[in-house]
């Protein structure tokens, strides 16, 4: 009571102060991640966006050369659109198929199911496994001939198409691959799950809601900041592969291949700034893309208003 | 505020641990860097000493402590380079070489990271075919002062390998170690298939004819290949003794290479693309070799392939012979690569440096390497030493193939051509364009790129 | 209430029950079912960790090794300073997860509870640099960290986590946002300040974010490669993923086994810590201890 009356009596005297002083703290939250952002990383990207403007190779020139690299992307380089495409066709498939999955697998490993533990690590597994090793592990895999994928596919009749060597099946395989290892999106929906009250389920148990009904006005709503979030991460890690068509190309003198179905985006990117040395082109590449994604990343906030649901308000 | 100040007094221990581990780490770090500020001083004490010195005795000399990246890790490489370092520092007293392994091709993301910064190792090994791409980006020293005072060693090196290193006339690195291809078959299923283990197919037709012998197919399932020419860009340079693209440029598309492609072709109309893209892909990841499980009669791989299988097969079992001429008196091309001892720009000290690589080159150093690694070497001396030939039969014959090997850098305006000529090549491959076609959209692709990066 | 509806509604109960039972039968069958194509992939890497080079190079390869070479094991342990990578890779991710945790839920706590002006703008900010690929700024970050002398010391790897992390900034805002407001308005009361708040209220009702954003620093710290091959220099400081790559040849044939070893070894560590970790996540957020503070 005493502390209530206090603030009041504050709050009547100095109003603004108080709202000044509730900005000030605010400030002082994120103030950490301005200071990192103002010291290791607005300089290097300022730094790449300048550089898109001259023919910057690292170490012998940085002459302005005004639009001519964002010229040569759209008029010059021939593969400037293949790898977009490419890139493109991966995100479109893959973001639908990892969302779905990874919260599927998620509400199931959230029940009381004997040996959950090891059931949980054994799915989460494959996402901590990284780099280089995992892509050649898969390549095994997707042998055409030996492979345990066809080998599977056989059992239900179907013959397994080519995989890494049919330019039309290398990014549905890559799709595959990132699907196995969901076990990072199921991570960040089994902690939301976690977060969910068990009387709520209880509650529309008692009055009848199916499971279905249950997942979709109960678990829904309340996961859909984490869906959010994992949507646009998702987004924007889906349009920044490139080791995967780098290691798992079928001719390694070529990445990318075959038939350049592999070169990605910022594979490509890649390779003009590591191996042709045009750093200068690279960020002219790397802030085109930025635009798209930031234009994609716009609208899923937007369209976010709409579906996700804040529990404690939209913080506004 | 009584919360208040115990949840900062919460947070600023945790910031403080925090901190202290910081710092904890950081120290190491700084280890690190004052053993090296501590050399550096020491070298200037040196080097005071020697300049005081210098008036009267001009052989002491400051010891500078060289830094060597390398990417040779394993357990069978990493103690020989480490042999020779050390045999190089204990050789002399004024120069002291640290090796440190970096992993393969970050290892350069890396020395160009630490050029662009200024602040690169002493001496790297790099990949041979963009020796000029790095001498005209400001990555690596021009090393002509230093060969000057000593011309004769670039005698020292297969002509080819001096060829690759040069940039406008220039030097901008030694060869350290090459490889080139050529033939192995097996002797074993020579036998098994009537033809005779002592004389492996000269030329193209006899290649083909044996490996239709060697086939042993079930229906569309290919058990065993005879041969097949996964590396068609060997045969498309072997056809007219010409590299698809050498430093003057793109020639894809000249009569022979096209009959060459032809050939290839041959090979997926006879067998099924798709069949061969399974056979291909069942050794994909590289875990086993198809020549030494005997799914594989002949092959085409480098000279440091012999060691590599001789402890899983029997040696006498493994035959080999130059590649094939397309046709009588063609010539047994094949194409060579390798790794080159550079400066990186900027480097602290290059004479105290080449002074390593030009040990790193010598006889003793080059031949030691290649009797333990059966690499074929840079240097012709070395390489021609009758020595290597008791533990490692192929090595002289490797050394001969060597008349055979093309090697030329890459044209510094298209490291990157392959993204536009193979796409080519592997649709006429999948049936889909014929050769000629191909060849002439990947000599064009190609010259498009070059002109479009002038 | 009349007794027949508390009949009905125990039968009810009961015949839900054992359609539970039926439903989590099938589960776990399910479960067990994928988990095992799941598994297949570690089967292989720790398969081919006990084999013979001789082997490895059998062809087809089998399933089971024919001998079970343990000391493969050793040998890996032993040929290289297995030790030594170890520790250098735990300080880095122990600093790592200690830098993570403090300043990320500090960072989104202002984003998601505090009011201040700019605060939209900046955290679109923070969304931008997530958009743009890390090799982009690769060399100029690399320039600058060798020009405050960072260069081969674990700063560069560790220093910048104590600043914040786009991804995880994100989505600890995200969990944030969930927790009802009327819990910091009661705290706020109580006389709690904004410290008081996130420290003793936010944090431990968003345990199960944290633990997630500790497990993956840690996993991601500990996996990195490029990071500690660019910034490190002297042998002596290298990571176990670097360690790793010495197994692996340039061309030719990979020492497989010591390769399948190794990474057995550096990936068990998170094997174990996922495994315990679950405990402190799965006991979840329990709202009414939050506001006892």
């Amino acid at each position: 009571m005493n502390t209530t009356a206090h603030s009041g009596s504050k709050r009547r005297k100095k109003p603004m102060s108080l709202e000044r002083k509730e900005e000030l703290q605010g400030y002082l939250f994120v103030l950490p991640w301005i200071i990192g952002f103002l010291l290791f990383t607005a300089g290097p990207l300022l730094f790449s966006f300048y550089v898109s403007f001259t023919n910057y190779d690292f170490t012998s020139q940085m002459d302005f050369v005004g639009l001519r690299n964002y010229k040569y992307m759209f008029h010059g380089d021939p593969l400037f659109w293949v790898s977009l495409k490419n890139t493109l066709f991966y995100v479109v498939l893959m973001v639908p198929l990892t969302t779905f999955a990874s919260i599927a697998l998620a509400s199931i490993l959230n029940q009381k199911i004997p040996g959950i533990r090891v059931f949980r690590t054994i799915y989460y597994l494959p996402s901590v496994l990284s780099g280089v090793g995992v892509y050649m592990l898969w390549m095994e895999l997707l042998s055409p001939d030996t492979g345990i994928v066809n080998l599977v596919l056989s059992w239900f009749g179907i013959t397994g198409p080519g995989w890494m060597f049919d330019p039309n099946w290398t990014k549905p395989a890559i799709v595959m691959m990132k699907m196995w290892s969901v076990g990072g999106g199921m991570l960040m929906y089994l902690a939301a799950l976690q977060g969910v009250p068990e009387q709520l389920y209880e509650a529309a148990e008692i009055d009848g809601a199916g499971s279905l009904r249950r997942f979709w006005h109960i678990t829904m709503p309340l996961i859909s900041p984490v869906i959010f979030f994992e949507v646009i991460t998702t987004f924007i890690s889906g349009f920044q592969i490139f080791q995967e068509g780098y290691v798992m190309s079928s001719d390694p003198t070529t990445p990318g291949s075959p038939m350049n179905s592999l070169l990605f985006f910022n594979l490509h990117m890649y390779l003009k700034a590591f191996k042709v040395f045009q750093m200068g082109y690279a960020s002219a590449m790397a802030w085109f893309l930025f635009v798209v994604v930031l234009f994609i990343t716009m609208i899923n906030m937007w369209v976010s208003k709409y579906w996700v649901h804040y529990e404690g308000g939209d913080g506004r | 505020m009584k919360n208040a100040k115990k949840s900062l007094l919460v947070l600023s221990t945790v910031a403080l641990s925090g901190s202290l581990l910081l710092t904890g780490c950081g120290s190491n770090g700084n280890n690190a860097q004052e053993n090296q500020s501590a050399n550096q001083t020491s070298n200037q004490a040196s080097n005071q000493t020697g300049n005081a010195a210098a008036t009267t005795t001009p052989e002491v000399k400051e010891k500078v402590t060289l830094d060597f990246w390398a990417h040779w890790g394993s357990t069978t490489r990493r103690p020989i380079i480490e042999k020779i370092v050390s045999d190089f520092n204990a050789s002399q007293d004024h120069i002291h070489v640290n090796y440190s392994f970096q992993p393969f091709g970050e290892g350069w993301t890396k020395e160009l990271a630490a050029v662009a910064a200024g602040n690169p190792p002493d001496v790297i090994i790099q990949d041979i075919f963009t020796v000029g791409q790095r001498a005209a980006k400001k990555q690596a020293t021009n090393l002509s002062e230093y060969i000057n005072q000593d011309p004769s060693i670039k005698d020292r090196f297969f002509p080819q390998l001096w060829d690759a290193s040069l940039y406008n006339n220039e030097p901008y690195a030694l060869p350290f170690n090459t490889d080139t291809r050529f033939l192995y078959y097996s002797k074993k299923a020579f036998q098994e298939a009537g033809l005779d283990p002592n004389s492996p197919p000269k030329t193209w037709d006899e290649l083909l004819a044996d490996a239709q012998k060697l086939d042993k197919l079930n229906g569309k399932r290919i058990e065993r290949l005879g041969f097949y020419p996964d590396d068609w860009g060997l045969f498309l340079d072997n056809a007219d003794g010409k590299l698809m693209m050498d430093k003057n440029g793109p020639n894809f598309n000249s009569p022979a290479k096209i009959d060459a492609l032809n050939w290839v072709m041959s090979f997926n109309e006879r067998l099924g693309k798709s069949n061969v893209d399974t056979f291909k892909a069942t050794f994909g990841s590289k875990q086993n070799d198809p020549f030494v499980v005997g799914k594989l009669g002949m092959t085409i791989q480098t000279g440091t392939y012999f060691a590599q299988i001789k402890d899983f097969m029997n040696p006498d079992d493994i035959g080999y012979a130059p590649v094939p001429e397309m046709k009588a008196g063609s010539g047994n091309w094949t194409y060579g690569g390798g790794f080159v001892l550079e400066i990186p720009y900027g480097a602290k000290h290059p004479a105290e440096s080449f002074e390593f690589m030009k040990y790193m080159t010598d006889v003793a150093a080059q031949k030691y390497w290649s009797q333990y690694l059966f690499d074929n070497v840079a240097n012709q001396a070395a390489a021609n030493d009758p020595e290597l030939s008791t533990n490692n039969p192929v090595s002289k014959f490797a050394t001969d193939n060597m008349k055979w090997t093309l090697v030329s850098p890459v044209p510094n305006n298209a490291p990157d051509y392959t993204s536009v000529s193979n796409p080519n090549i592997e649709s006429a491959l999948a049936g889909k364009t014929d050769a000629k076609t191909a060849l002439d959209k990947a000599q064009s692709a190609v010259q498009d790129l070059m002109d479009s990066n002038k | 209430m009349s007794s027949a509806t508390t009949g009905n509604a125990r039968s009810y109960f009961e015949s839900r029950r054992t359609g539970e039972r039926i439903r989590k039968t099938i589960m776990f069958l399910l479960l067990a079912g994928a988990g095992l194509v799941f598994v297949v992939p570690f089967w292989w890497m720790i398969s081919t960790s006990l084999k013979t080079m001789d082997d490895i190079m059998q062809y087809p390869p089998a399933f089971i090794p024919k001998h079970w070479h343990f000391q493969n094991y050793l040998e890996t342990w032993t040929s290289i300073d297995f030790p030594r990578f170890t520790l250098n890779s735990l300080t880095i991710a122990t600093i790592g997860v200690v830098g993570h945790v403090i300043s990320n839920t500090f960072v989104a706590y202002g984003f998601a509870k505090i009011k201040f002006r700019g605060r939209n703008l900046m955290f679109s900010i923070v969304l931008s640099t997530m958009i743009i690929p890390g090799f982009v700024t690769l060399i100029p970050q690399y320039i600058l960290f060798a020009k405050i002398h960072w260069v081969g010391t674990y700063l560069p790897l560790t220093v910048p986590g104590f600043f914040g992390n786009a991804f995880q900034i994100f989505l600890l805002r995200q969990f944030f946002l969930g927790i009802p407001n009327d819990l910091i308005e009661a705290a706020k009361i109580d006389g709690a300040n904004h410290f008081y708040i996130w420290r003793r209220i936010m944090v431990p009702l968003a345990k199960p974010a944290v633990i997630t954003i500790a497990l993956t620093t840690f996993q991601g710290a500990w996996n990195d490669f490029l990071g500690p091959v660019i910034y490190l220099n002297k042998e002596s400081t290298y990571t176990l993923q670097i360690a790793l790559q010495m197994f692996k040849a340039s061309s030719g044939l990979s020492q497989w086994h010591y390769l399948m070893a190794g990474s057995v070894i550096v990936l068990l560590p998170i094997v174990v810590m996922f495994f315990v970790f679950q405990k402190f996540f799965i006991e979840g957020m329990n709202i009414s201890s939050g506001t006892k503070g």
